[in-house]
């Protein structure tokens, strides 16, 4: 068994297991490489979301899946932002906005300059800096990248069931074998998958088998020396319910999240309906409730049409066992905030097709990618984790909890060093950039002590029009994008070659 | 507004004046308030006369002028390090400053040359990297900026004379405002509670308070070793040299591009070619010869005739468990010390400066800081320290008792995992922080004769024909390209010629 991967199984569901089975197929698929999908039965509902960062538009470029597509069939919505409000008492809603990072080697952050400005006077927020989330409040689309020194990005809001079908489709397109069946039995020997055996009694053997099952692990689960590491300490929602509002016309471009009083809740739009998540904590809200009040906070009709799930957070201790390479919520469990989800899976099959094994029968890449995932999670975690902890709701046992906890290491020298000194320390294999994190540390109400002391050596007058002149290119640079309404119609193709 | 930081730098030389001159140039007087003591009779070791591609930043960001500062340093160009009889005997290759591949071959370009070499292409991978061919053509030009051009796939350093560039950065610190204090130190005064550094007594009597101590005064580590008591982390059972002979000697006639660096009996000679003279040294371990045979040794592999007597250096690897300790940052050798062999000391000054500035303690100490700082300069000796080892370690030679010892050391797991990967499928880690990358692996691995067994799948797509033909092509686009460029010589006399002859200082070691 020391020859090349000859067959992978990926088994799994929905967008993770069509996303991993298109992407290893379009790398490998013209190599001898035998890809099949093993398809265990959706658990997707009709009212299901899937909301995706910026970083989804580099997978659909690597599995040649085309935007137009994307637009028509998922009911899809660019997504530029995320607005949140109620977090904090009477504080007004803030947005991390999806901003590219400056050009490497370039200048310190701009946030520094904002908390100079900030500390003599200056009135604006430090989203009113932000592109991208100028954009959102504007409905507008930021599709142009002309390499200017300010740029932003978007993802999208996608409906689960249709987006999932497109890319079952496109996944069959590229030449997929696919079975639909459960799985009735895994012979494993050692920690080594030796084959799976279908409900319907066929017996399948790979050199390697993907976990794309979600939080279940249906391989991973059942492989020796795979424990799981809870998070519940620092994502204090379990339960989730998500059902169907009225749409809004025209949708914004941002994801909306209020706080309540034991959770909250998302409105994600889609172009004829607005999908709706809340996420809460069963010890101190019962799922009725949180049903029977979602119009509040929603602020939009509901429909009847509530659906519930158990959320679970965490972490395997592997998520590469033997010849078993766990992605997505198989390896790692978070809750709906911030819309990380897909990208936890793009983001494993990234890792794995780095250092996808060279040899069957020899992994010794493993160790790496559990390395690289395990540190992925954890950066993903303390974005959520971040959120909860500061909030600034006051006298609600489950807020006062979020606020109370310990924090992970990790995430507390990111908030202790932030309010120090507007510096964000980033690890490896960080899902946000400085900007980021900064739009969400001082939107969650930090405001750093002081600035990066480099930027002092301009004279003020610099500085000041240095900070203008961000404002006036965002004033002139927005109303050129083109607005939500637009893109929607025309697609980003056609808009760039009107242009 | 708080009152400006008083900060005192203990010990000139290169990074006590890198540091004066980039804090006085980076940071609003508002800010802080700098002086530095040194004494005339206490000799600077010069830390590298090799320097990295991350110097130039350092220079262009604090306004040094780099022709002025490589006319008065003598410097030349580099373009990289070559190595020679490390890993087996005869081998012969040059870690670059730059990539291998085209300006868009992107991270799988070895896999690419591997998938080449399985079909029978037996070409040596220098010839893909640009800064390599240049630099064996002894040839030099600024890169290009456009982005896609493979004449921009490259960077570039200095050989200079580390204590003139010292001087270069006096003069432009003291002009901008640092205070300079001749004398040596009698006394530390701490806080009795706290035991942060209050004020350093000098000889004179003279009391220098200060609210912020940068330990620059080299191996002795007066503040943070002596004073602080701050552990000591020894890496001498991977790194086993522990002396080093320097001698200069005159200049060659054609100046190399590049570094040499040349494995021996019981350590390392290196060549690094200024405009006035060459400086040599032999980095040895008093474990496996004697200081006299490592002296002849020396003199002995000297390609030019020596100009001095050999000085000696004596050191340990190693590093302070942390960097910054109460009120006290040590930068350079007085917070660890690393073998020169990959020219990394003068970055590793660099680096903790540019850590350093964002973290100051404007409002007073905070452990929070210093945490995160220590957090960033112990990543940056960690990963430099795996990258070292590497060179002694990766080895088949066995004709002398260094390298038997090197070849069966136990190794850092760290180390071990990511050669263990590289033989396997050549997968090469990559990591935000850190200073070497993949081509610098990449250039060790196979420069070394770690050649991978397998190579990702993911390199066999396309026909092999066209990837051969690619390579093949950009092969032929390089050399053509580098026979376009000027030789270094010739560059360096236009750009940078020094008229000043050469001499020694009294009070200078080189190394």
């Amino acid at each position: 068994m020391s020859g090349r991967i000859a067959t992978v199984v990926i088994v799994g569901r929905d967008a993770p297991l069509w996303i991993t089975t298109a992407a290893v197929q379009r790398s490998l698929g013209h190599l001898d490489v035998a890809v099949q999908a093993i398809e265990l039965p959706s658990l997707l509902q009709p009212v299901d979301v899937y909301s995706a960062m910026p970083a989804i538009q580099g997978l659909h470029k690597q599995i040649a899946l085309s935007e137009e597509l994307i637009i028509a069939a998922a009911k899809a919505v660019p997504l530029v932002a995320q607005r949140y409000s109620n977090w904090a008492g009477a504080s007004p809603a803030w947005m991390v906005g999806y901003d590219d990072p400056p050009p490497p080697g370039s200048d310190v952050g701009f946030v520094h300059y904002w908390v100079r400005g900030r500390q003599e006077g200056l009135k604006p927020a430090f989203e009113d800096f932000s592109l991208a989330a100028s954009a959102a409040k504007h409905a507008r689309v930021p599709v142009y990248q002309d390499g200017s020194e300010l740029s932003a990005a978007y993802g999208y809001n996608l409906a689960a069931i249709p987006y999932s079908l497109l890319l079952k489709a496109h996944a069959n397109r590229l030449g997929v074998r696919v079975e639909s069946a459960p799985i009735g039995d895994i012979e494993v020997n050692d920690d080594r998958i030796t084959a799976i055996v279908l409900a319907s009694g066929d017996r399948i053997e790979a050199d390697l088998f993907i976990d794309a099952s979600g939080i279940e692990g249906a391989l991973i689960g059942r492989l020796p020396g795979s424990s799981f590491e809870s998070w519940d300490e620092w994502l204090p929602c379990d339960r989730m319910v998500v059902a169907s509002g009225a749409p809004i016309d025209p949708p914004p471009v941002y994801s909306q999240i209020s706080a309540f009083r034991a959770g909250w809740v998302g409105l994600y739009p889609l172009q004829d309906s607005t999908a709706v998540i809340a996420a809460y904590s069963s010890k101190h809200i019962s799922q009725t409730e949180v049903i029977e009040s979602l119009p509040l906070p929603a602020r939009i009709p509901i429909g009847g049409d509530a659906v519930a799930s158990t959320l679970r957070r965490g972490v395997r201790s592997r998520s590469w066992i033997g010849n078993c390479v766990a992605v997505g919520e198989a390896a790692i469990g978070l809750d709906p905030l911030e819309s990380l989800g897909l990208y936890v899976t793009h983001n494993c099959i990234s890792h794995l097709m780095a250092l996808f094994p060279v040899r069957a029968g020899t992994f010794p890449e493993a160790d790496r990618y559990n390395r690289e995932i395990a540190l992925a999670g954890q950066n993903l975690r303390d974005i959520q984790c971040a959120h909860y902890a500061l909030n600034r709701r006051f006298d609600e046992p489950f807020w006062d909890q979020c606020r109370d906890r310990r924090l992970p290491e990790s995430l507390e020298r990111k908030l202790e060093v932030f309010s120090l000194t507007a510096h964000v320390p980033l690890y490896d294999e960080e899902p946000f950039e400085e900007q980021q994190w900064a739009a969400l540390l001082s939107g969650a109400g930090i405001f750093p002590k002081r600035y990066d002391p480099r930027i002092d050596v301009a004279p003020d007058e610099v500085l000041i029009q240095k900070v203008q002149q961000r404002l006036r290119d965002i004033a002139v640079t927005v109303p050129n994008m083109p607005s939500a309404a637009e893109f929607l119609k025309h697609g980003r193709g056609r808009l760039e070659v009107a242009r | 507004m708080n009152k400006p930081l008083e900060i005192v730098i203990l010990g000139g030389g290169t990074a006590g004046w890198m540091a004066a001159a980039g804090l006085v140039s980076l940071v609003s007087p508002k800010f802080c308030r700098i002086r530095l003591i040194e004494s005339d009779e206490i000799g600077t070791v010069g830390v590298g006369e090799a320097t990295l591609p991350h110097l130039k930043n350092f220079n262009d960001t604090i306004g040094l002028d780099e022709a002025e500062m490589m006319r008065n340093s003598r410097a030349t160009f580099k373009l990289g390090i070559q190595f020679a009889d490390w890993g087996f005997h005869g081998s012969r290759y040059i870690h670059p400053f730059g990539t291998y591949g085209s300006a868009t071959s992107g991270s799988g370009f070895h896999q690419r040359w591997l998938r080449a070499r399985a079909a029978g292409r037996d070409w040596d991978i220098g010839d893909f990297s640009y800064a390599i061919v240049a630099a064996r053509r002894n040839r030099f030009d600024f890169p290009e900026t456009a982005k896609a051009t493979i004449a921009s796939t490259y960077s570039y350093a200095y050989h200079l004379d580390a204590s003139i560039y010292a001087w270069e950065l006096r003069k432009l610190a003291e002009a901008r405002g640092v205070l300079r204090t001749e004398g040596k130190v009698r006394d530390v005064l701490q806080d009795a509670q706290t035991g942060a550094i209050n004020s350093l007594i000098l000889e004179s009597g003279a009391q220098v308070d200060g609210n912020f101590f940068i330990d620059c005064s080299g191996f002795r580590s007066l503040l943070l070793g002596s004073k602080l008591d701050v552990p000591w982390d020894d890496w001498s059972k991977w790194l086993p040299c522990d002396r080093a002979f320097a001698v200069p000697s005159e200049s060659a006639n054609e100046l190399t591009p590049y570094t040499r660096s040349t494995a021996v009996e019981a350590g390392w000679h290196w060549r690094i070619p200024l405009q006035t003279r060459t400086g040599n040294g032999y980095v040895f371990s008093t474990g496996f010869t004697t200081e006299q045979d490592a002296a002849d040794s020396l003199l002995k592999g000297l390609d030019t005739p020596a100009l001095d007597e050999p000085r000696l250096l004596r050191f340990k690897a190693g590093r302070r468990m942390v960097n910054w300790e109460k009120n006290c940052v040590a930068l350079g050798l007085a917070s660890g010390f690393l073998e020169p062999l990959e020219s990394t000391s003068i970055y590793l000054v660099q680096i903790a400066i540019m850590h350093l500035l964002p973290l100051l303690p404007l409002a007073g100490m905070d452990p929070r800081l210093s945490d995160e700082f220590n957090r960033k300069t112990n990543v940056e000796y960690d990963r430099i320290r795996d990258f070292l080892i590497l060179h002694y370690h990766l080895t088949r030679r066995d004709d002398a008792e260094i390298w038997r010892y090197c070849a069966h050391m136990d190794v850092p797991d760290s180390l071990k995992e990511k050669m263990e990967l590289f033989r396997h499928s050549a997968q090469i880690e990559q990591y935000k922080d850190g200073l070497f990358t993949l081509p610098s692996w990449l250039a060790v691995y196979l420069g070394q004769g770690l050649i991978p067994s397998g190579y990702s799948p993911l390199a066999d797509i396309g026909p092999t024909d066209r990837v051969i033909n690619d390579l093949d092509d950009l092969r032929t686009e390089i050399s053509d390209r580098v026979d376009e460029m000027p030789s270094h010589s010739r560059f360096v006399e236009r750009y940078c010629h020094t008229r000043q002859p050469w001499k020694l200082e009294p009070a200078e070691t080189q190394l």
